[in-house]
């Protein structure tokens, strides 16, 4: 019989006590460690913390550069401005709707394809990697891919999205590479227990593979999140369009009738600030979610023997 | 990015107009006069002064710039007071302003673009000439006599000559302006001119001698920085400079690598050309006495801003929507007393003159709508909508009594509950957003009047200077074969590149300006006389068709 | 009748597993057989195929453009046969070979600095023990990858800007302000530190992954063995981690001539173009991408090309050094 012991172990670095830990060496390594850590916080916050700040700045402030670290000439209009359309809102809810579709359909087909890659001995792996590996240098142009995508009938459906970047191949090789790691006893023995192939992928490789499959959902989701270009591409109404387009048209529209000052009708006035806030807006619910995905990265997973 | 593309585009625009063109079959000729199928919906006469309707309801479709000022709405006053009026309802499909471009040149190139595709400007209809995806509007002037009527009364034949492809056609319908708008000039910081017992620069010299003063004055600080210098150098500053020393269009956003010289009838290299160099050792003087900031060709429009509003630096460009929507609420918070004002452009050698186009972005018409059966309608439609004077109001001001009222001068008001650009500052409702009118892509060019109508009294005094100056002669157009075209895109953007390279050496002292003739020979080995060649082999051949032309 | 199946069933399983852990065979075996032997395996790949043909393979004939004339609006496949026309364009062109040898730069560059700094990261964050601190510090180090470039661009300039951070440090021990934006030989280090510092971050997620998958077990091994905690990171840290530092680095090889477009395109300036240029800005400028599509077509063939050579000698090598390889 197999037993899996899958049982995660919630504070992994507690299970490298040593009595090591005592030594004068190990300490000041542990203090030299800290120290280039909050170094890295340092240096990657401070352009963060200046984009919060000048999203809740007014104008002006930001305008003659006195926005630091702290808001200045707190306001909330361009929030306002941005959050009480209603085309926002429907946006936002097409965002949603598209990210989750997309990773559910990326996650299912680069699962399946990197499963079936990790297997060594199976004839003609080689042509199925190469196949995928090509596509990363060699690609259609824009045009062919809007005409197939149209004549699919794909346009203006969540598809369009979803379709045409199911699998990103860097993905599917970091998945691919971490099965491999996988000790191939439990499957062999998983086997021979009479599961068949689909049974050993559900209930023993895909349990063992949590901080993988956290990893694939994070930068399919975060990658969809932040898409446009498709979007852009394959909707043909404002209303299906997601948030990232929403904003980023709203960020031309401030910035373009000043910069090119041609056409009198397009003056838009929105703040100084709307980089900033779209920023805000867009990352957070990224923030809000990531520290449920964490939870897999920083907790390990014992893998079982295999009992007889 | 998107304003990046835009911008450089623009740029471009002049080098563009040059165009992909040829290879088109010029087998269409018959084909092109007979309508006879084509007259479904059509108004049998359709006049100048006439109010188009088409004899029943019809559907067009179009592209639309959504404009994320004003979004899009199905229930815009606009298209319902349109089917109203024209019997036409316009089905769009609405592509975000940001990537607009890119959207257009896809659906183009994938054959699924709709009927009218507006906000094209001059040159962007080029790549679309060869394959005949797009209508050579010119064969069908003759069922648009609003717009023929604008040209001849406003004698714009030569700007929109300028449009025409190697095979004498053109493929856009541009929007037409009575005369040259200038937009772009400096801003000045007007109390500190007065603290100075000085007088707003008139000339060129005028302001290099202001801003000495400005720098006598305050030691630390550079009197004058800049912005719009992303991606071009000095996009706007030397553009105004350039054309202020009679080099052509100038130099920055306006640089084109010839510059027709009339002399001697034929094109020369703007860089080469000492009126340019003259507007190099202006810039350069201005950097090397410190009075402008070195770091203005490089830094990016915030970094210039923020010099300027927070009160280290005097003088700046503009534009008039700039000098409202940020220099004054920037300045008013750190320097409260301070006064700005965007002075008329400072005349250089060149003297009392504008450069400039009269045409604004417009229309490019799917080929697929020729063989529609409503396509003399719509040219008709179109004609009315965006080239007589009642479209033109209709699109700009909307409804008389709804959204506006005249005066008894002609004077444009705006309805009580109606705002529009800060006009009406108390209104609840805004002619663009809640109604569609004003919109960029319907309402655009047209007489003075109409263009001022709904700019401020301070703006109005600008033009009123601007308009009083000569406008030069546009340059003749020299429209290259596919060939051709192909060649001189290798060659453009390596001999711009070279000559905004050293420009900017030589203003910023990184080069000195003895060496100004080695420079010229440099220029050859970046193909720059092959580059001439071809570009006057290419007028000379539109000279000598044009004259057998008019002989025959 | 139910017996038989019964009887049937063991053997094949049984020579199932015993084909597995014997690979020599595996060559002597026909399509035949391992379709039958595999056919659930392959099976996963069915909906995968399908889509690589489709989303992938398909709109790829376009690229026959590269060799025919392509006029925008025509046929998606071109109109008439230019043979080699638009590869003797670029290939003639020395402007073409010069941001091309700057593209290789900035691609090495990047390569180097920002490939080994991440698992470095990893690595240290690996040793943290307080939890809550390790959460803040990766949190905080992904925020940058969330920003997009226009931003990243703009908060460069401010920094290295005459009166920048950068600049007013100088000014502290009496140096005199540098333009560095001005300068190409300044340009490739501000290229590559934006990215070092937009990217270390996010790309330490895939260690941390990694690192979780080994298997305690081993430390324990190490442990009793008398390792100390140096020993035990190069001898069971870096090993367990090894798959996908292989995988990552053969995957960023075959794609360094990927440089960031859009940022150098906000930070570089005409000045700075002599280091700064690369292929895809330059044909940006010529206006290559947006009007002569055959142009930009026979160009991506030559970089894909390039790419494809690269991944597969690095995959060879790593397969011959290492022992672990894409495929």
């Amino acid at each position: 019989m197999v037993t899996l012991d899958t049982t995660t172990v919630e504070d992994r670095p507690s299970t490298r006590p040593a009595g090591i830990r005592t030594t004068r060496g190990h300490r000041v390594f542990q203090t030299v460690n800290t120290v280039i850590l909050l170094g890295v916080i340092v240096v990657t916050l401070y352009p963060i913390v200046n984009i919060v700040a000048r999203s809740f700045s007014s104008d002006a402030y930001i305008r003659s550069g006195k926005v630091n670290l702290w808001p200045r000439g707190f306001n909330l209009t361009t929030y306002k401005a941005v959050m009480t359309n209603s085309m926002f809102w429907t946006d936002y809810r097409n965002t949603v709707v598209y990210t989750v579709v997309a990773t559910v359909v990326a996650m299912f087909l680069t699962t399946c394809y990197a499963y079936v890659l990790s297997k060594k001995d199976l004839r003609g792996r080689g042509v199925l990697v190469g196949v995928a590996v090509f596509t990363m240098f060699f690609s259609g142009g824009l045009i062919p891919n809007y005409v197939l995508v149209t004549t699919l009938g794909l346009k203006n459906s969540v598809w369009a999205i979803a379709l045409p970047n199911a699998i990103s191949v860097f993905n599917l090789l970091v998945m691919k590479a971490f099965f491999e790691g996988l000790p191939a006893e439990l499957e062999e023995a998983a086997a021979i227990d009479g599961l068949n192939t689909y049974g050993i992928l559900w209930r023993v490789v895909l349990p063992l593979s949590k901080a993988v499959l956290a990893t694939m959902v994070l930068f399919y989701a975060v990658s969809f999140w932040n898409s446009w270009f498709a979007a852009f591409l394959y909707m043909d109404h404002s209303d299906l369009m997601p948030v990232t387009v929403y904003l980023r048209n709203l960020i031309a529209g401030a910035t373009n009738g000043t910069s090119v000052g041609f056409t009198e009708a397009d003056a838009t006035a929105v703040g100084a600030n709307i980089q900033a806030v779209t920023i805000v807006l867009t990352t957070l619910p990224i923030l809000v979610v990531y520290p449920f995905v964490q939870r897999y990265f920083v907790s390990g997973v014992t893998l079982g023997a295999v009992k007889g | 990015m998107t304003n990046i593309s835009r911008r450089s585009l623009l740029v471009t625009l002049g080098a563009a107009t040059l165009g992909l063109a040829g290879c088109t079959s010029s087998g269409g000729s018959d084909k092109s006069t007979d309508l006879s199928k084509n007259r479904t919906d059509a108004m049998d006469t359709f006049a100048v002064g006439q109010q188009f309707k088409a004899t029943a309801p019809v559907t067009f479709s179009t592209l639309l710039n959504d404009n994320p000022g004003y979004p899009e709405k199905g229930n815009w006053l606009f298209w319902t007071e349109l089917a109203k009026r024209t019997n036409v309802t316009l089905k769009p499909t609405v592509v975000p302003l940001s990537d607009y471009e890119n959207k257009r040149s896809v659906i183009l190139g994938a054959g699924d673009a709709p009927f009218l595709i507006p906000k094209t400007y001059p040159g962007q209809e080029a790549p679309f000439v060869a394959s005949g995806a797009i209508l050579p509007v010119s064969d069908y002037v003759d069922l648009m006599p609003n717009y023929k009527a604008k040209i001849a009364k406003w004698n714009l034949q030569g700007d929109v000559d300028t449009l025409l492809q190697d095979d004498g056609k053109y493929y856009v319908l541009p929007g037409l302006h009575e005369d040259v708008w200038i937009d772009y000039s400096f801003a000045i910081r007007t109390d500190v001119l007065d603290a100075l017992g000085l007088q707003i620069p008139k000339t060129l010299d005028d302001l290099h001698s202001v801003l000495k003063a400005m720098k006598a004055a305050h030691p630390d600080s550079y009197p004058m920085t800049d912005r719009w210098s992303q991606p071009t150098p000095g996009g706007a500053l030397l553009q105004t400079l350039g054309q202020a020393f009679g080099a052509g269009y100038g130099g920055g956003w306006g640089y084109q690598n010839a510059t027709y010289d009339a002399g001697s009838d034929a094109f020369v290299l703007t860089g080469a050309m000492d009126q340019y160099k003259a507007m190099i050792d202006y810039a350069h003087t201005l950097v090397a006495e410190k009075l402008l900031d070195p770091e203005s060709f490089t830094q990016t429009d915030d970094q210039a801003e923020a010099k300027f509003t927070s009160g280290k630096s005097f003088v700046i460009s503009t534009n008039a929507q700039e000098l409202v929507n940020t220099y004054r609420p920037g300045l008013a918070k750190s320097v409260p007393n301070a006064k700005i004002v965007k002075i008329a452009v400072p005349v250089g050698p060149a003297g009392d003159v504008k450069v400039g186009l009269r045409l604004e972005n417009g229309l490019m018409i799917s080929k697929k709508a020729r063989d529609s059966k409503d396509f003399v309608a719509m040219m008709q439609f179109v004609d009315w909508l965006f080239y007589s004077d009642e479209g033109q109001i209709f699109a700009k001001w909307g409804v008389e009594g709804v959204t506006y009222t005249r005066d008894a001068s002609g004077g444009f008001q705006l309805a009580k509950d109606v705002d529009y650009v800060g006009l009406n500052p108390t209104a609840t409702k805004k002619l663009n957003v809640d109604f569609g009118f004003s919109n960029g892509n319907f309402a655009y060019g047209g007489s003075t009047q109409l263009l001022e109508s709904t700019f401020s009294a301070e703006e109005k005094e600008f033009q009123k200077v601007m308009t009083a100056r000569k406008t030069l002669a546009v340059p003749p157009p020299h429209p290259l074969n596919a060939d051709e075209q192909e060649q001189f895109a290798l060659w453009e953007a390596p001999l711009k590149d070279y000559v905004q390279q050293q420009t900017l050496k030589f203003i910023l002292g990184d080069r000195p300006l003895s060496q100004w003739d080695a420079f010229k020979s440099e220029l050859k080995g970046k193909n720059g006389d092959q580059y001439l060649k071809l570009v006057n082999t290419a007028y000379d051949r539109y000279r000598s068709k044009k004259n057998g032309s008019d002989k025959s | 009748m139910s017996t038989t199946k019964a009887v049937d069933l063991p053997p094949d399983t049984r020579s199932r597993s015993r084909a597995r852990s014997d690979p020599p065979r595996r060559s002597r075996r026909t399509w035949r057989q391992s379709l039958r032997r595999d056919w659930q395996l392959y099976s996963l790949a069915v909906l995968p195929l399908l889509f690589f043909a489709v989303f992938r393979y398909l709109p790829m004939l376009g690229n026959v453009i590269a060799f025919r004339r392509y006029r925008p609006g025509g046929s998606m496949f071109g109109d008439e046969w230019v043979g080699w026309r638009y590869f003797k364009l670029f290939w003639h062109d020395p402007s073409f070979w010069h941001v091309f040898t700057n593209t290789l730069v900035i691609g090495v560059l990047t390569l180097v600095v920002c490939f080994p700094m991440p698992i470095i990261l990893a690595l240290l964050l690996n040793e943290v023990r307080s939890r809550s601190f390790k959460k803040l510090v990766q949190s905080v180090s992904y925020l940058p990858h969330f920003l997009s470039t226009v931003i990243v661009a703009g908060v460069v300039m401010q920094f290295v800007a005459a009166d920048g951070p950068v600049n007013q440090l100088l000014h502290h021990i009496g140096h005199k302000p540098i333009l560095f934006i001005q300068q190409p030989g300044w340009f490739r280090s501000i290229y590559v530190s934006s990215e070092l510092w937009q990217t270390v971050g996010w790309g330490t997620i895939l260690y941390l992954a990694a690192l979780t998958s080994i298997d305690d077990n081993l430390y324990e091994a190490a442990r009793i063995d008398g390792a100390n905690r140096w020993k035990q990171t190069w001898h069971v840290t870096l090993p367990g981690i090894r798959p996908t530092m292989v995988t990552l680095l053969i995957l960023n090889v075959g794609t360094f001539m990927a440089v960031g477009f859009e940022k150098i395109l906000l930070l570089y300036n005409p000045l700075t173009y002599p280091t700064a240029d690369v292929v895809s800005t330059y044909l940006y400028r010529m206006g290559v991408i947006s009007n002569n599509f055959s142009y930009a077509a026979a160009i991506g063939l030559f970089e894909s090309l390039i790419g494809l050579v690269l991944i597969v000698t690095a995959n060879r090598i790593s397969r011959r050094a290492v022992g672990t390889s894409l495929w």
